[in-house]
């Protein structure tokens, strides 16, 4: 009968100390966090430094020894670079399956790095969007 | 404990096994194997940042990644 409501401000701790649970748990373990932890485990310390602050990051071709950039995306994102480093042309090429930004961007950086005219013969060639952070 | 990780819908599964049981070591060389003849490719790392292509199953390597043909977007 004369049961209450917890007050407000615990009920509200309550929810806040909740959602941080939720999203420690849940967000962590997202096929999408997965793929992306597992890109960064990956990549080399300069490769993470650029994608933590920039959103991509640049590979070196194993045949040819051109710079590409590849962008977050799991498609149209990665970019050939001039001289410059400025966007030569868009390659086209993903792994077949419906895969992850982080997992397509891994399969990427090692195709490119280690059968660059393999992961190139099956790639479509586009006009990079010169706007993409150069 | 070596893992090979396979890209896939669900983000990557992982396959643990141990060295030093036969039994554990043969599937995984199996799932090497069955993977490689569906057509994904395998790599494992061998520095911070420098990968290395495979095509012989690496049981000492500590991860082998794997991820599907690749194919033109």
């Amino acid at each position: 009968m004369f049961l209450s409501r917890p007050p407000l401000s615990a009920r509200r701790a309550r929810l806040v100390a909740f959602r941080e649970f939720w999203s420690n748990y849940f967000g962590d373990n997202t096929r999408e966090a997965r793929g992306l932890h597992l890109l960064r485990e990956w990549l080399s310390p300069y490769q993470r430094e650029q994608l933590e602050v920039q959103g991509y990051f640049d590979v070196v071709g194993c045949d040819t020894g051109r710079k590409y950039r590849i962008h977050h995306g799991t498609a149209m994102n990665v970019h050939e670079l001039d001289p410059m480093d400025r966007p030569k042309t868009g390659w086209c090429f993903v792994p077949h399956g419906s895969l992850v930004a982080g997992d397509v961007m891994l399969a990427q950086k090692i195709a490119l790095e280690t059968f660059e005219a393999g992961a190139l013969s099956v790639a479509r060639p586009f006009v990079p969007n010169t706007r993409l952070g150069y | 404990m070596p893992t090979q990780i396979v890209m896939d819908y669900k983000g990557d599964t992982r396959h643990y096994f141990d060295l030093n049981d036969p039994e554990s070591l043969a599937r995984a060389e199996k799932r090497f194997k069955e993977l490689t003849g569906q057509g994904f490719t395998a790599a494992v790392r061998r520095g911070p940042g420098e990968v290395i292509k495979v095509s012989c199953f690496a049981p000492n390597a500590e991860e082998t990644v794997f991820f599907p043909r690749l194919v033109g977007g």
